[in-house]
């Protein structure tokens, strides 16, 4: 358990706790039991998604593709409910069956066809978006299936169900990445991939794997978001594989890759999101949102990347501090 | 020509890095005209008084003159001010520019209106490289040139420069034979128009030929000051290595008669021509040649990194084909590669992940990494091998290099390799580090572990192999009883590679 909950969570934590401090004491609806459950409502599908953003950049990849990926998978399951008369129960598994394929897709084409991740997503976001308007002429499809909705807004002891998905998503990818031999050779790959060849490690395999993982919890994410509205869109998921990088990057794993806690990502996407309801609660309107969640991911970064230098000040000032004591 | 004031002088410079006094009160006057041989094992120090003589660092203590007067050189750019130039070992070249642009790079001649000179840029780098006598073209991609080329080009930049002090950092390392006396006779026209040049060399024979004084460094102290030690091979051997040179090489002979390993005519298309050879139980074969010889390549040959294109391995007896590196290692190989830090280590981990990244198959327990065992074995290991206790808890770029390869070894250790191929283990490690990695040789050839050895310090090989297996050009030449060698045996074993196809040095 030391390995899970190690001190690299101290920092994205304490970010976590001061914002939900700050949001807490400037509004005061914040702690209401029902904003409480829609703030979990609300970071589930950025959340889940960027378990997969967050093991591929563990890896040194990136993929920029979820956000579109979203709206296609929304438009597929669309399609198969409301035109194919598939059933819900066979659509839901299909769905994270193409999502995982669609990330081997990626995963194969960058790894085995040696194009960096940042183009092959890239190509994918913009390619991914266009297919998704090739269902039903580019129309959102609406009014899927009554038993859809539940699936977000269902509660369970009184506790909405995307929080349970988060718990056994999370705790799965802690696992993963803590306790099998996948998730080290995910680490391993990411932090010197020459040094992986050489002890054996399958580095393109491994590369591979990670996009198959970003597939499948893109597919989760997306079954969430038709049913939080009950339908399928082209235009949704917007932005949404940058806030899900956004919350690994808050969480503090390196792009560089190699280092990082996937706990971390669960608060990083927390904070952004406590931030952006503590603007709304305040009724900032969305252009100053998306200023102040941009400063938050260079604040983010930069605490991390001047993590020596500020420690060094800090010193300097409280030993400085403490000298003028002593003359005085 | 030389005259009575040192153009630099150091006075009692000390510089210490954590862990390590690396300079101690080193004193060195480099004369105008004059080219000071500057010698030592790795880990003497002599890096540390080049980066302060150009500017890289800042000494702890001590001066440093120039022409009798005391200047601080507080970055690159000042020595570069002060007419010091630096040939470093580490190519600083770009390899995406042209010859040009490098030999002028951060000091383009520009015209008033501050565009650059692209004119005078491609007329005088053609003059400079005119004047070495180097058939390349100003506008050549720098990337695109031989190793040789490259460093000749690296040389260029100081020439270019008209520096009046050049330090040149092992600039023979990647030239052949032709190339090597070309650049001597260069630094010779330099020293009759006064220049100083201080000359850094493993190649002792080459310094014999070329340079007018010596200067020796052992464990950061000087201990031949120039004009005190004849220039010749054998004295300044035996003032590099100090008196206590047999301790340096606890060498055990563990051999048997059992062949575990044997190659034949091995060949790849990466630079292994025809390589035959057989390894026995407890062995220590070491592997000799110069840089580029294809050592390296006969052990990414071995390890299944680059196919066979003909040849056929042997493990006791029973061919064997590795398709990749995961089929060596799970048939008992290891490879210890030339650079830890490119290949060897992952500095994200602590000890624990880089010891067990070759075995983690071994440590999985239906699809769970048994971390307890993980653990212990660390533990073990780091006792056993005398590494550094913080390796437990702290990732691996916290430790010394020596115990960094230690760890790189111990990865082999806990896969429980029989045959393990040790590239360059004592490289840019101190001495006792050095001596523990032969300690460890021993270890694991009593434990009936053959270990394949290269090595570029030839006294090493001597001294820690059994045999010794000439490579050239790509292909072992013949194989000897270590005892049957001395050490310019193998030099000149490995110089004739030079002589005979000279050519093929820029391949």
């Amino acid at each position: 358990m030391k390995r899970v909950f190690d001190t690299q969570l101290i920092g994205p934590f304490a970010a976590m706790v001061i914002v939900a401090l700050i949001v807490a004491l400037t509004t005061d609806r914040f702690l209401n039991p029902g904003n409480l459950s829609n703030l979990s409502l609300q970071v589930s599908i950025v959340a889940l998604i960027a378990i997969g953003s967050t093991i591929v950049i563990f890896a040194a990849g990136i993929d920029l593709s979820s956000g579109s990926m979203v709206a296609l998978l929304t438009m597929i399951l669309a399609q198969m409910l409301k035109f194919m008369g598939i059933p819900l129960v066979l659509a839901l598994p299909l769905i994270l069956l193409v999502g995982g394929l669609l990330g081997l897709l990626i995963g194969l084409i960058t790894a085995y066809g040696r194009i960096p991740s940042f183009i092959t997503t890239l190509a994918a976001l913009i390619a991914f978006r266009g297919l998704a308007l090739t269902f039903n002429n580019g129309s959102p499809i609406f009014s899927l299936d009554p038993a859809l909705e539940p699936i977000f807004y269902g509660k369970l002891l009184g506790v909405p169900l995307p929080f349970f998905y988060l718990v056994f998503f999370y705790a799965l990818a802690a696992f993963t990445m803590n306790f099998t031999k996948l998730g080290r050779e995910i680490y391993a790959v990411g932090g010197n991939p020459a040094a992986a060849v050489l002890t054996g490690i399958n580095v393109r395999k491994v590369q591979t794997m990670t996009f198959v993982i970003a597939g499948f919890m893109t597919a989760v994410g997306a079954i969430l978001m038709s049913a939080r509205l009950n339908s399928g869109s082209p235009n949704y998921g917007q932005t949404l594989e940058l806030q899900a990088i956004a919350a690994a990057v808050v969480g503090g794993a390196s792009l560089a890759g190699g280092r990082g806690n996937i706990l971390a990502t669960l608060m990083g996407a927390m904070t952004i999101v406590i931030v952006q309801n503590g603007l709304n609660l305040n009724a900032a309107p969305s252009s100053v949102q998306n200023i102040v969640l941009g400063l938050i991911i260079l604040l983010a970064v930069g605490i991390d990347m001047w993590r020596a230098e500020i420690s060094g000040l800090m010193w300097r000032v409280f030993g400085r501090k403490s000298s003028a004591k002593k003359v005085k | 020509m030389t005259s009575e004031t040192p153009l630099w002088e150091f006075v009692d410079i000390s510089k210490a890095y954590p862990g390590v006094l690396a300079n101690d009160k080193v004193c060195i006057k480099l004369m105008p005209g004059s080219i000071h041989g500057l010698l030592g094992e790795n880990g003497c120090g002599k890096s540390t008084m080049i980066k302060t003589l150009s500017g890289v660092q800042q000494p702890d203590s001590g001066k440093i003159l120039h022409s009798g007067t005391a200047v601080t050189i507080s970055d690159p750019q000042a020595a570069r001010d002060n007419g010091i130039a630096t040939v470093f070992q580490e190519f600083s070249i770009v390899p995406t520019l042209s010859v040009g642009e490098n030999i002028f790079l951060g000091n383009m001649p520009r015209s008033r209106l501050g565009v650059i000179n692209w004119k005078k840029v491609h007329d005088d780098a053609a003059r400079v490289l005119a004047e070495m006598d180097v058939d390349v073209s100003p506008n050549a991609i720098t990337g695109t040139l031989s190793v040789g080329e490259q460093q000749l080009v690296e040389i260029a930049k100081a020439i270019a420069m008209d520096a009046r002090m050049i330090i040149l950092d092992e600039p023979t390392a990647a030239l052949g034979e032709e190339e090597i006396e070309r650049l001597h006779q260069l630094l010779r026209n330099m020293r009759s128009r006064g220049t100083a040049i201080l000359y850094v060399s493993h190649r002792l024979d080459e310094v014999e030929r070329i340079v007018d004084e010596v200067t020796i460094l052992r464990n950061g102290r000087v201990v031949r000051a120039s004009g005190e030690t004849e220039i010749n091979v054998s004295d300044i051997v035996s003032a590099m290595v100090g008196e206590d040179i047999g301790e340096h090489y606890p060498k055990e002979h563990n051999a048997s008669d059992d062949v575990v390993l044997e190659a034949q005519g091995l060949v790849t298309e990466f630079g292994v021509t025809d390589a035959s050879f057989t390894l026995h139980k407890g062995e220590v074969l070491g592997l000799g040649g110069v840089l580029g010889s294809g050592r390296t390549e006969i052990a990414r040959a071995l390890f299944g990194t680059d196919e066979l294109s003909a040849g056929q391995i042997l493990l006791s007896g029973k061919p064997v084909r590795f398709r990749r590196e995961i089929d060596a290692i799970r048939a008992g190989l290891a490879l210890v590669p030339e650079n830890r830090k490119y290949d060897g280590l992952f500095f994200n981990f602590r000890a624990s992940g880089n010891i067990t990244a070759a075995s983690l198959g071994g440590l999985n327990r239906f699809g769970v990494l048994n971390l307890k065992a993980e653990a212990q074995a660390t533990h073990d290991l780091i006792r056993d091998l005398e590494i550094s206790t913080q390796a437990e808890e702290k990732t691996v770029n916290f430790l010394s290099g020596g115990n960094q390869q230690k760890i790189v070894i111990a990865r082999w250790l806990f896969s429980q390799s029989d045959i393990l191929i040790l590239d360059e283990p004592t490289q840019g490690i101190d001495i006792g580090a050095k001596i523990a990695v032969y300690k460890l040789i021993n270890k694991l050839t009593r434990a009936g572990k053959s270990i394949i050895l290269i090595s570029s310090d030839h006294d090493e090989l001597l001294a820690m192999s059994d045999r010794i297996a000439v490579v050239q050009h790509g292909a072992i030449k013949r194989t000897v009883k270590a005892s049957d060698l001395n050490h310019d045996d193998l030099v000149r074993a490995s110089a004739d590679a030079l002589h005979t196809k000279p050519e093929e040095a820029f391949a």
